[in-house]
């Protein structure tokens, strides 16, 4: 639409309702076909007869620089000499005409842009909103991209604990002796329900971090039925759990104990030589190591979250 | 588990490299175990000087198929010679 002022607004719908006055007229076809796509609102009857007076107060509002100066002043030169709505139809045609091209060309050039202004303002709205779907597209890669590249950040760093594969075993063969004592002290603890006596065999221990060490805890079934037990741990400081890696212990599997039956549980453990290197364990010579006994029910299958990795234990002889 | 911090990078409870010991329900290794502990004791729970008795421990172990064979370097025995033998 060409005429987006709000001025032609008004003129245009002036205009408009001038029509139902006046009656239709049928034979306007081929002076139709020049006018601005806009104007083609109108039927042909309707703008065969807008008034002159309309036309008048039309050619009077237009706004002040007019490019068809020359067309504006034949338009209004035929007005001048009318006074009354039976005009001729080839006047009211080139006035009404006349006008409506100026007023076209009126608007476009002063209110509104020139074409290569309008082109200018088409093209870098253009490139601006290809930007905008660049940066989105990007962001929404950046998003399917992140986990991949998160793996293999954790790989190349070894944080987020399952990333890391196969990398403590070699570190037990090549690990070195860090000259810090550490104590470790032995807690043991059994849910209220479960009625196993569990306690450790030693107190403490002073270990080393970057050497292997054994302790044990004892077990021992006082009831007349077999009671399956299955134990977690704890370590306190809590940074120093990271550091302390068990080799084997008897913890997170089912461990059966039969009638009357007392059995010795060792853990096989070590700390990590990096132990030394925290700067939040600097004052740390103690870690405490608390396992509680839980009583698995039969045939109850929990899903253990992902780092239970089925491991190779030998077959035992069912006692 | 344990308390965990709000940005904790690492689960504090890692499972066991080698899994788990099977139990040890006979009492076969019985003997080393009292003797590892009475290395302990008489060492002020020092176990660096108990490492000979933590190794008798463990051959047994692996004797009677109660844990898996390793090479004594992989469980962090470096100076002695002792009994090498393949993995299970």
């Amino acid at each position: 639409m060409v005429w987006i002022h709000a001025y032609g607004r008004e003129i245009f719908s002036a205009l408009k309702s001038s029509f139902q006055k006046c009656g239709g007229h049928a034979n306007l076809h081929r002076w139709t076909n020049s006018i601005p796509p806009v104007m083609h609102k109108l039927s042909a009857s309707q703008v065969a007869q807008i008034p002159i007076r309309h036309i008048q107060l039309f050619c009077v509002a237009l706004p002040a620089p007019c490019s068809y100066s020359s067309s504006l002043k034949y338009a209004s030169r035929i007005l001048s000499r009318q006074t009354n709505c039976r005009h001729t139809l080839w006047q009211r045609q080139s006035a009404y005409k006349g006008l409506v091209l100026s007023s076209t060309k009126a608007f476009s050039t002063s209110h509104w842009l020139s074409a290569a202004q309008r082109n200018d303002l088409k093209s870098s709205n253009k490139t601006g909103l290809i930007y905008i779907i660049a940066i989105f597209i990007f962001m929404l890669g950046g998003a399917y991209a992140g986990v991949p590249l998160y793996k293999v950040f954790c790989q190349a760093t070894g944080r987020g604990g399952q990333a890391v594969k196969g990398h403590d075993t070699s570190k037990i063969e090549t690990m070195e002796k860090v000259e810090r004592p550490i104590v470790v002290r032995f807690n043991a603890d059994v849910a209220s329900s479960m009625r196993w006596n569990f306690k450790p065999l030693q107190t403490e221990v002073t270990v080393y971090p970057g050497e292997t060490a054994l302790a044990f805890y004892t077990a021992k079934n006082p009831t007349d039925k077999p009671i399956i037990g299955i134990s977690t741990y704890n370590i306190l400081p809590y940074e120093a759990g990271q550091y302390f890696n068990k080799i084997q212990c008897f913890c997170f599997e089912e461990q059966r104990l039969n009638p009357h039956e007392q059995v010795d549980m060792p853990v096989f453990f070590y700390i990590d030589p990096e132990f030394d290197e925290d700067p939040y364990l600097q004052n740390v010579d103690s870690i405490t190591l608390s396992y509680t006994f839980f009583e698995a029910l039969d045939g109850l299958q929990l899903p253990l979250p992902g780092y239970h990795q089925p491991h190779n234990t030998p077959v035992v002889a069912a006692s | 588990m344990s308390s965990l911090s709000t940005f904790s990078s690492k689960p504090n409870a890692k499972p066991p490299q080698k899994g788990s010991f099977p139990l040890d329900h006979d009492g076969e290794c019985r003997d080393f175990m009292v003797r590892y502990m009475r290395c302990l004791m008489v060492n002020k729970k020092d176990t660096t000087q108990c490492r000979q008795e933590s190794k008798d421990y463990l051959s047994c172990r692996m004797e009677r198929n109660l844990m898996s064979r390793e090479d004594w370097k992989k469980l962090g025995f470096h100076d002695e010679g002792g009994q090498t033998s393949e993995e299970a």
